[in-house]
Formats: structure tokens, C-alpha cells, sequence
């Protein structure tokens, strides 16, 4: 069973954001290699340790192997070259340039997906719902966070229907494009009628309602909770000028 | 479908401040995209580097948070149940073609469906609140907010000039939107992330890069041999999408029957 923090949405969202613009500000591999491995061991306190891992591999790895083709395997600009044969230069700074982006991009993405793994959908909406957003916000994250495994499941429901009546779709382009036909009609078709009879109740009772409405989840929060969001906020700006000013050359 | 009869209307106050607010966001993202063009800085991970990375991050993400902010409260309550299904269909329709190993990413279909169906505003509306939802579950995707708002817009327009009361038409549309879209998502994706984030666009950059181009020209051309391709044939299964819906549902837009947007299909 995973652990959830009792802590606001919005708070976790603040942090990461403030950890994410000063790590990337710094651009230092011990910084970064720090912010991952806590980041890690959050998910692994969460037991989410496995979903943390995968989907950062899902996103990661394709992005670091571009960045080793386009850094790593091509530079053309580093002095110590390690290997040239044709068009791959490999040179020293080339590698360290590849790895460093290469951090800066784990580091948003673990960072960011930590987010997903710690906060509860249903909090997220409540809490956006409870924030000054515009009314409409809070009612299309829900709908399509909520929306998102029924069409799913709609998607195989009609893949295994076409199967059983025996749509052929064949090989190739034009069998992909049959297939592609075959699956998203009616699931746009079904979907849009949906949306349709929708709107029609939605408008018949005022929706977006506008005012203070109850809601029957509470979002957990504390004068604290608000105070460190207020501070992370100041770190998402002050953080980055603070580390990235010196570097610019006005103080020298 | 008819306006909501139990709301006040909106204030002239409220309607100047979204049209500033939507000012200031296009504003911001040409001025950010212009200058980091000219100045075309060389270092990625120094200092400088670092701050490129990170304005060019904030100026996209805010100039897209400020054109939803802008749009959010006008749209109708038809479309803001379009939009879920829309950002749904993304994500549903994205998995199924990234699972038959087509080289295609055909993730902005519900946008452009949006788009054609609900007009420019809802289709930018729906690009950025996609990428936001979308960043749920990969968080490398929130700096192209913008490129996604310009496909939902591009998408209103092409439907309200009549790239719809064709059908060859409609890919022509999508192929001048994937250009556009490309090269105002190169600046985020060389800055921000150093390249691309799939190893075979990144082959096409390195190539690029090994015959001598600067990282954001060989970002953009490569943006210019995919986007486009793409773009033309979301475009097309959007508009073919639109063409089956039954003229009952499709009429129940106010932006399809305002600007005759299926032409003489409309009669069906």
C-alpha cells in the first residue's frame, strides 16, 4: 500500500518547482546527482519507488540518447578529441556537455513526475477547485484526468468488437490507416455525444458557478504549508538570479 | 447549442483585460523567440547557458498560462466538454499509434478536432491545457505549451477560412501549421533540452550538426522534415473525423454553423 503525505498539492508543487529552477540554474552534477537521489529515496519512503523508476526511463533514456548523437557522438566545437572517423567527433568536452544536460533534464523530469507519484488526483482537483482559478479549470482536469481510463478502456472495448465481427484491416500503411479508422471513429463519434448531452445539463444548471461553493473533500493545509509555498515561490524567481548574476558579469 | 441563459454577461472591463492579457502573451513569446534567434547563444550548460535554458522555459510557459488564462473564461459551456474528450482522445490516440510502431506522433488530434469544431480560441485553449495535463506524466513537454496552443489555433483559423469545405484542403492547412509549429518549438527544444527527445530525430539533428549547422539550425531543420508531414495528416483524420460525425451534432456548434465551416456538407 503506498504512503501519501498529508501535505497541500499546491505545496508540492511549489517545492519542486523551486528545486528544479535552482538545480537547473546551478548546472552542478553533484547538485543534480543529490536532487535525484532524494528525489528517489522520497518515491522509495512513498513505496512508488518502481513507478518513479519506469516512467523516468520511459521519457529518459530516449532523450539521453539524443543528447549523446548530438553532443556526444558529433561535437564540433571541443578541443580534446578522443575520436574522429568520419562525421562522429568525440571529444572530451562533447561527453561532459551530453552528461550535463543529461542531469538537467533527469533532474525535471524525476522532480516532476515525484509530483505525480505523491499527489492524489482527487486532492489536486480539490485543491484547484479551492484556489482562485477560474472555475472552468478545475472541471477540465477532472473531467479528463477522470475521463482518461474510461476512453481507454472504450478503445479496447471497441478494438476487441471489431475483432470479433471480423473487420479485416490487412498490412501496411493502408491497413494501419483501416485500423486507425476502424478504433477512433467510434470512439470520437461516442465520445462527442457524450460531451454533447453534457453541455446541455452542465448549462441548465449554471454551470460555471461562480461564488464560494462547499466541497465535501477538504485539502489538507496549515499556516505553515502556505508560508513555504509563498517562500518557494520567491526561490522560483530569487533562486535562479542569485546563482545565475555573478555569471552574467554586472557585479565584476 | 444555445449560450448560457443563467449567467450575467461579461463585462467590457473583464473582455480588455483578456484581450491585454492575450497581447502580452504573444507579445512575450515573439519577443522571446526573436531574440533568442539573433543572439543565438552558444553555451548550454555554463551560466549563460543555464539562463537561456531557463527564460526561454518561463517566457513559453507564461505566455501560454496567460493566452488560457485569456480564453478560459469566454468559451461556452459546449466547448469546455469538448475539451476533456479532446485532451482524452490525445493521450488515447497518441498510445494506440506510438504501439504500431508508426513513426508518427498524431498527439495533437483532439486539439486540431477542437479547433475545427470549436474555433481558434477553444483549440488554443485545448493545446495548452493538454501539454499541462499531458506533463503529469512526462514533464519535458511543459515548455512546448505554446507550440501546442498555436496548433489549436492554426486549426480554427484553417476551419473558419474553409480548409474543411474540401478535403485537400485540409492537409495543406496542417502542412503550413507543421512549419510554423516547428520552427517556434526549435528554440525550446536546443535551449531547454540540448536537442530532441527521441533518438531518431536526434540522428537527424547530429547529422545536421556534423555537416556544420548551429544547434538551433539544425533543430529547426529537422523540426521541418517531421512537423509538417505530421501536421498534414492529423489535419486529415481530423477532418475525415468531423466529415462522419452526423450533421445533428456537428451543427450543435455555433462556430461550424457561424462560418459555414463544412460548406455544402452541412446539409446532410
Amino acid at each position: 500500500m503506498p504512503r501519501t503525505l498529508a501535505v497541500h498539492p499546491f505545496t508540492v508543487l511549489a517545492l519542486v518547482a523551486a528545486v528544479v529552477a535552482i538545480t537547473t540554474a546551478a548546472s552542478r552534477w553533484w547538485l543534480s546527482s543529490a536532487v535525484l537521489l532524494l528525489c528517489l529515496g522520497t518515491a522509495v519512503w512513498a513505496r512508488r519507488a518502481r513507478r518513479l523508476v519506469g516512467l523516468g526511463a520511459a521519457i529518459l533514456v530516449p532523450a539521453w540518447g539524443s543528447q549523446l548523437l548530438i553532443h556526444g557522438l558529433t561535437d564540433a566545437t571541443g578541443a580534446h578529441v578522443l575520436l574522429a572517423a568520419g562525421p562522429i567527433r568525440i571529444t572530451e568536452q562533447g561527453l561532459v556537455t551530453a552528461g550535463e544536460l543529461g542531469l538537467r533534464t533527469a533532474v525535471l523530469v524525476i522532480a516532476g513526475l515525484l509530483c505525480t507519484v505523491l499527489i492524489q488526483r482527487h486532492d489536486l482537483v480539490a485543491a484547484v477547485d479551492l484556489s482562485g482559478a477560474p472555475p472552468q479549470l478545475g472541471y477540465l482536469l477532472a473531467a479528463t484526468l477522470f475521463l482518461l481510463p474510461r476512453l481507454e478502456q472504450r478503445q479496447r472495448v471497441i478494438g476487441e468488437a471489431q475483432a470479433l465481427r471480423g473487420a479485416r484491416v490487412g498490412r501496411g500503411p493502408r491497413g494501419w490507416f483501416k485500423r486507425l479508422a476502424l478504433r477512433s471513429v467510434p470512439l470520437v463519434l461516442s465520445a462527442l455525444q457524450d460531451a454533447t448531452d453534457r453541455s446541455a445539463h452542465l448549462a441548465a444548471r449554471g454551470f460555471p458557478a461562480t461564488g464560494q461553493h462547499t466541497r465535501l473533500r477538504s485539502v489538507p493545509d496549515s499556516a505553515n504549508q502556505r508560508r513555504l509555498r509563498i517562500l518557494c515561490l520567491c526561490a522560483v524567481v530569487l533562486g535562479p538570479l542569485a546563482v545565475l548574476a555573478p555569471s552574467w558579469g554586472w557585479f565584476s | 447549442m444555445s449560450p448560457n441563459l443563467t449567467l450575467p454577461d461579461i463585462a467590457p472591463g473583464h473582455l480588455l483585460r483578456r484581450r491585454l492579457m492575450a497581447a502580452a502573451a504573444v507579445v512575450l513569446l515573439a519577443g522571446t523567440y526573436i531574440t533568442l534567434v539573433l543572439t543565438q547563444p552558444t553555451g548550454l550548460t555554463d551560466g549563460l547557458g543555464a539562463s537561456v535554458a531557463l527564460a526561454t522555459f518561463a517566457a513559453y510557459l507564461i505566455s501560454a498560462l496567460l493566452l488560457l488564462a485569456a480564453v478560459l473564461p469566454e468559451l461556452p459551456v459546449s466547448t469546455l466538454t469538448l475539451i476533456p474528450v479532446a485532451l482524452a482522445l490525445n493521450i488515447v490516440l497518441g498510445q494506440f499509434v506510438g504501439s504500431v510502431m508508426i513513426p508518427l506522433y498524431l498527439d495533437s488530434l483532439g486539439t486540431v478536432l477542437v479547433g475545427f469544431l470549436a474555433g481558434r480560441r477553444a483549440g488554443a485553449a485545448t493545446g495548452v491545457l493538454g501539454t499541462l495535463i499531458w506533463s503529469l506524466f512526462n514533464p519535458t513537454v511543459l515548455p512546448f505549451a505554446a507550440g501546442a496552443a498555436l496548433i489549436g489555433f492554426l486549426a480554427g483559423s484553417a476551419a473558419r477560412f474553409g480548409a474543411l469545405r474540401r478535403p485537400y484542403l485540409a492537409p495543406v492547412a496542417g502542412l503550413v501549421t507543421g512549419v510554423l509549429v516547428g520552427v517556434l518549438s526549435a528554440p525550446v527544444a536546443a535551449f531547454v533540452f540540448g536537442g530532441t527527445s527521441g533518438v531518431g530525430t536526434g540522428a537527424v539533428v547530429a547529422a545536421f550538426r556534423s555537416m556544420g549547422d548551429s544547434l538551433l539550425g539544425a533543430v529547426t531543420k529537422q523540426a521541418l522534415i517531421s512537423d509538417p508531414g505530421d501536421k498534414a495528416i492529423v489535419f486529415l483524420l481530423a477532418a475525415l473525423l468531423v466529415y462522419a460525425l452526423p450533421g445533428r451534432l456537428s451543427a450543435s456548434f455555433a462556430f461550424v454553423r457561424r462560418y459555414n465551416v463544412l460548406g455544402r456538407r452541412t446539409s446532410r
